[in-house]
């Protein structure tokens, strides 16, 4: 279980989080929010790629607040970050090698192998440059590079971005997937709040740095139906 | 024909030195103006050895190649890193290693004073050319710093493009923050390419007194040659970098060369012609050679 306890965090000088308490347990938990809401910031900050003035991060009990983002990787902690999420002048064979870093060589084969079948789009472009991938394709390398390690915790910023309505909610399904056959526990930023909700077992809403809502996703869908008529 | 040989030699040895200053600019960010200086602990191991023990200052080249990777890490965990880490700007540590060079040539000359009391010999002044010989009719420093290079560069691309830890050390220098992400240690990355660039310039170094003499004061001269190949080939390119170091090698040997055979001995202001080149490439192709015929010769952008 990852849990965060009174967090204060930002970039440098600049205050983004302030007292955000949240945890990432069994399931899928969803974080929204209107865009520049920190949401992102939760996440990079939980990753150790921010600055923290205050609050604390346990793993399993464990204080993880200061630890690089490297080992957090090796914990078994994966992040899809938002944007910048695969290396454009390296292929896409490349890229699911460095996402596998950390794994023994005959794991890795094995692993590439494995997220290949869910993104069996991968395939063909594999000696490909990630920087001359559509959206969508490159949505698909950065969604299987943070599924290549064998991950305890994972944490995904916006995993339908680029993808269209169908794809997307394929994307979705192959996550509640994931939960049910391996347990994981799975934090989720998302625009797409329908289609998130409806795999999710806890939701979180944030403005301005803060979570105001934290509770059941049915919940969160009924108070936030008559903003939306 | 002897113009051309040394000017190969020279072209050699700035590629190692400027292949090194752009590995570490790529990936740390840090515009090393020391890296001239890294060379001397190449030139002074060799001569130390050359002094005390009668070992060939070629045999050295291993030891030297040592020597300036430790000082190079040495270098960039003491006084660069923690820079880097609070995000100091580009002219902060540029500064810093300025401030490293004036150090190192302090350390450079009261090792020779150490070094000439020790050995009775000049260590303030000094030069191999008489230890060296020919095979087939050539100048073995002219066959050894063209292997050094050739080997250099099949090295590299083995290492970038086969190892794991070659496209790890790619993928750091593309994007680090995604890189920690990915559980590579960027921090022992960059610590790793500040041993490689030590190194190759200490490596330079031990070849350098085969071509001209050696002053504490020589790698702070040789800096600007350094920067203008490095600029020249696009500052972000390591084959770029090879490039200019080749352009910037030949035209300061050859053109002050052709213009002392006219006006007299002038050789003193070779430099004037890198920092010429350096210029022309910051006014008219920014991005150097390397941005000109990138899709070709740039590898990381
Ligand atoms: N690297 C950065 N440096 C400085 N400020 C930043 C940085 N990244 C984000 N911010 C600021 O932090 C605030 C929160 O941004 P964040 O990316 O966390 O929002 P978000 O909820 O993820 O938004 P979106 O839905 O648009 O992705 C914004 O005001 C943004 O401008
Ligand atoms: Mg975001």
């Amino acid at each position: 279980m990852l849990q965060i306890k009174g967090l204060n965090a930002g970039y440098r000088e600049l205050h983004i989080l302030f007292d955000v308490n949240a945890t990432i347990d069994r399931g899928i938990t969803a974080f929204l929010g209107p865009n520049g809401s920190g949401k992102s910031t939760l996440l990079k900050s939980i990753f150790g790629l921010t600055t923290i003035y205050s609050g604390k991060i346990t793993y399993n009990g464990k204080d993880i607040t200061g630890i690089p983002p490297h080992k957090k990787t090796r914990m078994g902690i994966s992040y899809l970050p938002q944007v910048d999420n695969v290396f454009p002048n390296l292929s896409v064979r490349e890229n699911l090698i460095i996402a596998g870093y950390t794994l023994e060589k005959s794991e890795l084969k094995e692993r590439i192998d494995a997220v290949l079948t869910i993104f069996p789009e991968l395939e063909r472009l594999m000696s490909r440059k990630a920087g001359v991938l559509s959206g969508g394709e490159r949505q698909f390398l950065a969604i299987a590079s943070s599924l290549i390690r064998n991950a305890d915790v994972l944490m995904l910023d916006e995993p339908t971005a680029h993808l269209s309505a169908e794809v997307s909610s394929q994307v979705f399904s192959k996550i509640a997937d994931l939960r049910d056959k391996l347990n994981l526990k799975i934090a989720i930023v998302e625009q797409n709040i329908h289609g998130v909700l409806e795999i999710s077992d806890r939701a979180n809403f944030m403005v301005g740095g803060r979570i105001v809502f934290s509770g059941k996703p049915q919940e969160l869908l009924e108070r936030l139906a008559p903003a939306n008529e | 024909m002897f113009v051309v040989e040394g000017a190969l030699v020279y072209s050699n040895l700035l590629a190692l030195l400027s292949i090194g200053l752009t590995i570490t600019y790529i990936t740390t960010g840090v515009p090393n103006f020391a890296q001239g200086s890294f060379a001397l602990f190449g030139s002074y191991t060799a001569l130390t050895l050359l002094h005390t023990l009668k070992i060939h200052p070629y045999a050295s080249v291993p030891l030297a190649f040592a020597v300036g990777g430790l000082a190079g890490v040495a270098v960039y965990a003491l006084a660069l890193k923690p820079l880097v880490k609070r995000e100091a700007s580009i002219v902060t540590l540029m500064i810093a290693t300025l401030a490293v060079d004036l150090i190192l040539l302090g350390i450079f000359g009261a090792y020779s004073d150490f070094l000439e009391g020790l050995t009775g010999k000049s260590a303030k002044k000094f030069i191999f050319t008489s230890y060296d010989f020919s095979i087939f009719g050539f100048k073995t420093i002219l066959l050894f710093s063209t292997f050094a290079i050739l080997l250099l560069l099949a090295s590299l691309s083995a290492l970038f493009y086969r190892t794991k830890f070659g496209i790890a050390l790619r993928a750091s220098m593309e994007n680090p923050e995604l890189a920690e992400v990915m559980g590579v240690n960027v921090a022992r990355t960059r610590t790793f390419s500040w041993f490689l660039s030590g190194a190759l310039a200490s490596t330079a170094g031990c070849f350098l007194p085969f071509r001209q003499e050696i002053v504490p004061l020589t790698g702070s001269l040789i800096i600007v040659s350094i920067f203008a190949a490095s600029i020249v080939g696009g500052i972000t390119s390591i084959y770029g970098s090879v490039l200019g170091s080749y352009i910037v090698g030949f035209s300061e040997s050859l053109l002050t060369f052709i213009i002392s055979l006219a006006f007299g001995q002038i050789l003193v202001y070779s430099r004037v012609i890198s920092l010429i080149m350096m210029l022309i490439a910051l006014v008219l192709a920014p991005k150097g050679l390397a941005g000109v015929v990138k899709k070709k010769w740039s590898i990381y952008s």
